[in-house]
């Protein structure tokens, strides 16, 4: 294989667009059409058309699927530029082709998390004044203005980091890229000259050390858990156990994405010699490790929660665990390590395709677990004297919708940007090219 | 009673039993001693406010390192002791002396001790820093600014909800937006039915307000009052998340009383921010303790008052400035200690008197000022039907009932 071959494989999605895409695209519209509409019809009668209620006597929960789905949404993100960091500082190669799908990833769910924030709120209209012109006070105390934030910084590392990236390859292959994003490849090249390469290499390089540390620190192993285990009055959320639980969450949630994601490229454009069986038995590694993680640290709360709690901290603990929506996520989770133990014994149970399977049952399991945690936490507070407590909630439609609509957001922004510049970066068909070369 | 009051007062048997409360304080008992009988000359008309201070200002600093009142001029002394927080210290001295419910014990205390270190922020004796420590918020003992709270009688609560209608009248409410909450709850092993009245506690060290994105959620300088400003609030629900005591009622949907029909003089306190009545669409509502009626927005004769305490038959709900011993909150405690005494006589070491006292969910570190007479429900307390029901008030209790209409293609629970 010649590396113009390998170029025109990564150029392929920008210049073949087949009559899926276009089928695709309808769907993916139709479902963010549904989520528009909801959300319009929220913003006209009020957060009413949620199944969302005040805790106490008012008998529900003040917190359901939105906040369960915005913390999935960022833990999908969060992984993804891990991944893609872990490659450039600990030169794990074998993963450089999905690292730009991983840093896609990340914008993509940050973005659609930010726009959870916004859905969730009763005067969204008011986010920018009443954040901004408080934020030199409320940063001191508020963990919302704390993620919000660390999310505004990682999201601006991650576009920085993307945006040096593409500029080597954009330079590359520009003769070969549609003439009507000329414009935007022109800003996005601006003043580059070769001797950048290896400055650029160093920043990204930085970036990438900037990412790790702040990931789990403080992002989804810090600001993320903190909005719940920092409130002492909920028992199913105060506790230090929650930053580890949360990023053990995210990781799993984000490998589960990106070999999802990863796979969707592979089939549309015969990718597998470039993401190959090796990627994504070693993706499907590493989600078995992320799992074991999760699995481990939910096992520290059920045994904390169930061996000789106080009163609240049990209520909720036996309230979770009989929960079924409880037993399906781990239930999964305890599938896809058996899939994962059973394919390092015998490799013949490996498949790109049961490693999809279990990508997705886990990102449901994960999304399941999170609504689960918000909901059950705000329904067994330690003041409990309330007769309508525990509260009940069954997310609405328009609620649902929601999810639906994130989901093709995401979707829509993966057809979109594959088509402006390659999703995978030609350092790494550059890289296979080379490796091809040794003896 | 003998034409002289002091006559009465400064008998051997009261120095003897002043020597022995300053003895166990870390101050000059002399010093103490001779204020106090300066004070009481002082009640008695024989000294001036000025005097009393020019002749102690020297010692009180040698003892004490800080003595922080304006000396020299009289009328400094004078200005310096009608003071920031309300009556000076002549009329406070003259209202111990003459109050009727007060004991000859409580007497000693404000006479011997806390009369000698009036103006000092500094308690005189370890009981009497006990006491101030129990009556006031923990955190604020230094704070003589105002505080508005409440002492809650549960004992005289009779279940009627009337506080709860008035409240839901005052603020225009919504069905179900219970700011004022009054449960019935059983013990076990108790036939008795007990009564927790529940307003916002308007802690000191409020959660919501420290977990609140905006600053929508703040207190009130002037006089300690937690309020949402309804034109900041984004109606993120954090505060609600935040509070232990579950007070916050977000306003779901259009409330139930248009704007135009709110009285303009109960929405905008006296600093023009929107913080009284019912909130709007889409932001936090919660009680307020009534901001405007302690603006004097709805005449003086409302300032210090609320509306579930004026509807209170059973005159269990007594609002008031808790930093203030004079004010009803820690009038109404005095009074309930003095009627049921400890027999000391006997039992020397035991607390002077036999009332239970509580704050809510204290280990919370959230300082309420809300204090409660009466038992705290304990952890297997259950909520039961009261005497009055919600919907026999034309209330509702569980809110979710009147959301779940408003729910698009939920399942009603």
């Amino acid at each position: 294989m010649s590396t113009d071959a390998s170029e025109a494989d990564i150029l392929r999605p920008i210049q073949r667009t087949s009559r899926q895409y276009y089928v695709l695209l309808g769907a993916v519209l139709v479902a963010i059409g549904l989520f528009v509409a909801a959300w319009s019809y929220q913003l006209y009668h009020g957060m009413v058309v949620t199944g969302l209620a005040d805790w106490g006597s008012g008998g529900g929960v003040t917190w359901g699927l939105y906040i369960g789905a915005f913390i999935w949404w960022v833990g999908i993100a969060h992984g993804g530029i891990i991944l893609s960091a872990a490659v450039r500082l600990f030169g794990m190669k074998r993963y450089q082709p999905v690292a730009r799908l991983a840093e896609l990833l990340t914008i993509a769910g940050l973005s659609v998390a930010g726009i959870y924030i916004v859905v969730h709120v009763g005067r969204p209209d008011r986010i920018v004044t009443s954040i901004l012109l408080n934020y030199h006070e409320t940063i001191h105390s508020s963990p919302l203005v704390w993620d919000v934030t660390v999310i505004t910084l990682y999201f601006v590392m991650t576009a920085t980091y993307l945006g040096l990236t593409l500029r080597y390859d954009v330079t590359r292959l520009r003769g070969e890229l549609p003439e009507r994003f000329e414009p935007l490849y022109r800003l996005m090249t601006i003043g580059y000259t070769e001797r950048e390469d290896e400055i650029v290499e160093r920043m990204v390089w930085w970036l990438a050390l900037g990412i790790i540390v702040l990931a789990p620190l403080l992002l989804h192993g810090g600001v993320i858990p903190w909005l719940f285990a920092l409130i002492p009055s909920m028992p199913g959320w105060f506790g230090a156990v929650q930053g580890p639980q949360f990023l053990s969450i995210a990781l799993t949630s984000a490998i589960s994405g990106v070999i999802v994601a990863a796979y969707a490229f592979r089939r549309t454009y015969d990718w597998a010699h470039i993401l190959s069986d090796d990627v994504f038995r070693g993706l499907t590694l590493w989600l078995g490790l992320f799992g074991l993680l999760f699995l481990w640290l939910q096992l520290q709360q059920v045994i904390g929660g169930v061996y000789a709690p106080s009163n609240d901290l049990g209520a909720v603990t036996s309230a979770m665990v009989t929960h079924p929506a409880y037993v399906y996520a781990i239930g999964m989770m305890v599938l896809t390590l058996a899939y994962v133990f059973a394919q390092a014994l015998d490799p013949t149970v490996f498949s790109p395709l049961r490693s999809v399977i279990a990508g997705v049952a886990v990102l449901t399991a994960t999304l399941v677990e999170k609504v689960l945690f918000v909901v059950e936490g705000l329904m067994y507070p330690t003041f409990d004297l309330y007769a309508s407590i525990p509260g009940d909630y069954v997310p609405s439609l328009v609620e649902l919708a929601s999810v639906v609509g994130t989901v093709g957001i995401v979707v829509l922004f993966f057809m979109v940007v594959a088509k402006v510049v390659p999703v995978i970066e030609l350092h790494a068909v550059e890289a296979e090219h080379e490796t091809e070369a040794e003896p | 009673m003998s034409d002289d009051p002091l006559e009465e007062l400064h008998t051997d048997e009261w120095e003897a039993e002043m020597e022995s409360v300053l003895e166990e304080t870390e101050y000059d008992t002399e010093l103490g001693l001779e204020m106090a009988k300066d004070a009481q000359r002082l009640v008695a008309g024989d000294l001036s406010e000025a005097e009393f201070y020019e002749r102690y200002h020297g010692a009180v600093v040698e003892e004490f390192g800080v003595d922080d009142r304006p000396v020299g001029t009289e009328e400094g002394v004078v200005e310096a002791m009608r003071g920031h927080d309300g009556p000076g210290l002549l009329q406070r001295l003259a209202d111990a002396e003459t109050a009727d419910d007060v004991d000859r014990r409580e007497l000693l205390k404000k006479f011997g001790a806390g009369a000698a270190f009036l103006g000092l922020g500094a308690a005189a004796t370890k009981e009497a820093s006990e006491e101030a420590a129990a009556a006031t918020p923990t955190g604020s003992e230094d704070d003589d600014g105002t505080q508005w709270g409440m002492v809650i009688d549960l004992n005289k609560c009779d279940g009627c909800l009337a506080c709860v209608t008035a409240c839901q009248q005052e603020n225009n409410t919504s069905t179900g937006a219970n700011w004022m909450y009054v449960f019935t709850y059983e013990e076990p092993n108790q036939e008795t039915q007990n009564f927790l009245v529940r307003p916002c506690q308007h802690c000191t060290n409020a959660p919501c307000e420290k977990v609140c994105p905006t600053t929508a959620r703040h207190t009130r300088s002037k006089d300690g009052l937690v309020l949402t400003d309804y034109d900041v609030c984004i109606g993120c629900r954090y505060c609600q998340v935040a509070c232990p005591y579950g007070v916050n009622y977000f306003q779901w949907g259009e409330p139930d009383t248009p704007g135009s029909e709110l009285d303009e003089n109960h929405v905008y306190d006296e600093r023009d921010r929107r913080v009284d009545s019912r909130p709007p669409k889409g932001v936090m509502g919660k009680c307020t303790m009534c901001p405007s009626r302690q603006d004097g927005k709805m005449g003086e004769e409302q300032v210090g008052t609320t509306a579930c305490e004026q509807a209170c038959a059973m005159d269990a709900i007594h609002f008031g400035d808790m930093n203030d011993p004079d004010d009803d909150p820690q009038q109404h405690l005095e009074r309930v200690r003095n009627e049921q005494p400890n027999d000391l006589d006997t039992y020397p070491n035991r607390p002077t008197n036999t009332v239970s006292t509580f704050r809510l969910l204290e280990e919370f570190g959230t300082d309420p000022n809300v204090v409660y007479v009466g038992n705290e429900p304990s952890e297997e307390a259950e909520q039961v039907e009261g005497p009055v029901t919600y919907e026999d008030i034309g209330e509702v209790d569980r809110r979710k009932e009147v959301l779940d209409d408003g729910t698009f293609g939920g399942v009603r629970s």
